[in-house]
């Protein structure tokens, strides 16, 4: 399945940096080699973004349509260069800070698919399992209750253990959509801007961790199929989520030079216990001129302490 | 062939779906949507770092004192990469900022909007006009 997509992203047009439309797939794409590593490994390394206006999921609205036309697709990057223009928040919204802050990205992706996700054909995330909603229900009813008692009632992003689009899967967010590939003799190194963590990915077959051990990306390992780099990643905690998952996610991602600019990047979520069945998405990398900046998200965390104290003050006002 | 609505409604949660829910949410939980303030002051000092800028400006009050405050921006590695740094802002200059007070009452604000007392955009309409700092919709890529 995922050898039949990534075929199909490469005739769509291999994803041409910097523009709208995909270009025409010529024989110079079709059979561009990646450069070799030292080692004789297709070479990926250097900076990279993810940040694109691609939706994860396809909207309701585009329900059916699996790729935009030119005209949608720059429609779309028109709308968004719209919301890119700083407005008052709504009634009751503090709103954040001025849109520059920002960078989400300026564009869909180059194949112009609707949406991030490819499977299941419609172009969303499954079904949680009636346990994981459930697990879910229990959380908010108990974020509700307890929205700060202490640092541990809040999100992994705000207290600067993991972001959630650092993965893996490794998506885009709201900025600072920025990964750094280095390659060693048996390792795969992603340096992650969101928040510097780095992903060590053993390439030389050893097996991977026990099953007692768990780690809040959990643990990677990967393997050349071709010019693909595939890593597959086990042993999460039962505190790391993305979109519902939880300790028993094997995450399979798949890495393809396509171009001088281009990563063509995949991946397959399998959790069971989590989701009704496995999807996937894929989400081009672009070269990047970079450079990432260390985000020591400890170093001023003063958002933390204020949240705190801010719920503090409002059981006093309240009592 | 879609309609332009559908497009429309494309896009509408296109800007939804891009801020996780979790980025709002720490906001509201900081600041007090009920407090709003406008405050017009002068810099001193910017804490160029992660995960929040913050901009410390002096106030001057209508009997004559003068109240600190510090303003929470975005992450400075953004403004980095587009070519602006900490010395963009030069203690002296003069800012506006539209955003809301702390919840737990103290002198900090959100930067919802700040600009210049002209009304250009801050960093954008740089008041040292500072060369080299390319506009933010000037995206490279």
């Amino acid at each position: 399945m995922m050898r039949c997509v990534s075929i199909a992203v490469l005739l769509l047009g291999a994803p041409a940096f910097g523009q709208t439309s995909p270009a025409k797939p010529s024989a110079a794409a079709k059979h561009w080699v990646a450069p070799r590593t030292p080692e004789g490994a297709p070479d990926l390394q250097g900076t990279w973004t993810n940040a694109t206006i691609t939706p994860f999921e396809r909207p309701g609205t585009l329900s059916g349509e699996t790729v935009l036309s030119p005209s949608e697709a720059a429609t779309l990057e028109e709308q968004a260069a719209e919301a890119r223009i700083d407005r008052p928040p709504a009634p009751g919204d503090t709103g954040s800070y001025n849109q520059l802050w920002f960078d989400r990205g300026t564009k869909v992706v180059g194949t112009r698919r609707s949406s991030l996700v490819i499977d299941p054909p419609d172009g969303r995330v499954p079904a949680l399992t009636a346990s994981a909603q459930k697990r879910q229900q229990d959380a908010a009813t108990y974020a509700r209750q307890h929205p700060a008692d202490g640092p541990e009632d809040r999100s992994l992003a705000e207290r600067c253990i993991l972001w959630g689009t650092a993965g893996p899967p490794m998506v885009p967010g709201p900025y600072n959509n920025n990964y750094q590939i280095v390659q060693g003799p048996g390792y795969v190194v992603i340096l992650v801007e969101m928040i510097h963590d780095a992903r060590m990915i053993p390439t030389d077959g050893r097996p991977h961790l026990p099953k007692s051990i768990h780690q809040w990306m959990g643990d990677p390992r990967g393997h050349w199929e071709g010019d693909t780099l595939v890593v597959e990643t086990t042993n999460f905690t039962d505190k790391t989520r993305f979109r519902g998952s939880d300790e028993n996610l094997r995450i399979v991602e798949r890495f393809r030079r396509v171009d001088a600019n281009t990563i063509d990047y995949q991946f397959t979520m399998d959790d069971p216990t989590a989701f009704t069945r496995p999807w996937s998405a894929s989400i081009p990398m672009t070269r990047s001129d970079g450079p990432l900046f260390e985000y020591a998200c400890s170093e001023g965390n003063y958002a933390m302490t204020d949240i705190l104290s801010g719920a503090r003050a409002e059981e006093q006002r309240t009592q | 062939m879609r309609t332009k609505l559908a497009l429309a409604a494309a896009g509408a949660a296109l800007l939804f779906a891009a801020v996780p829910s979790w980025a709002h949410h720490a906001f509201a939980a900081e600041f007090d949507a009920k407090k709003p303030v406008k405050l017009e002051g002068t810099v001193t000092k910017m804490e160029w770092i992660n995960p929040h800028a913050w901009i410390h400006i002096d106030v001057k009050n209508a009997d004559g004192s003068t109240t600190s405050w510090m303003v929470e921006g975005g992450t400075p590695n953004t403004l980095l990469r587009r070519g602006f740094t900490k010395d963009s802002l030069q203690a002296g200059t003069v800012v506006i900022v539209d955003g809301y007070q702390a919840k737990d009452g103290s002198n900090r604000a959100n930067g919802r909007d700040i600009t210049f007392a002209d009304g250009r955009k801050l960093f954008l309409g740089n008041a040292t006009g500072s060369e080299g700092a390319p506009d933010a919709g000037g995206d490279k890529k």
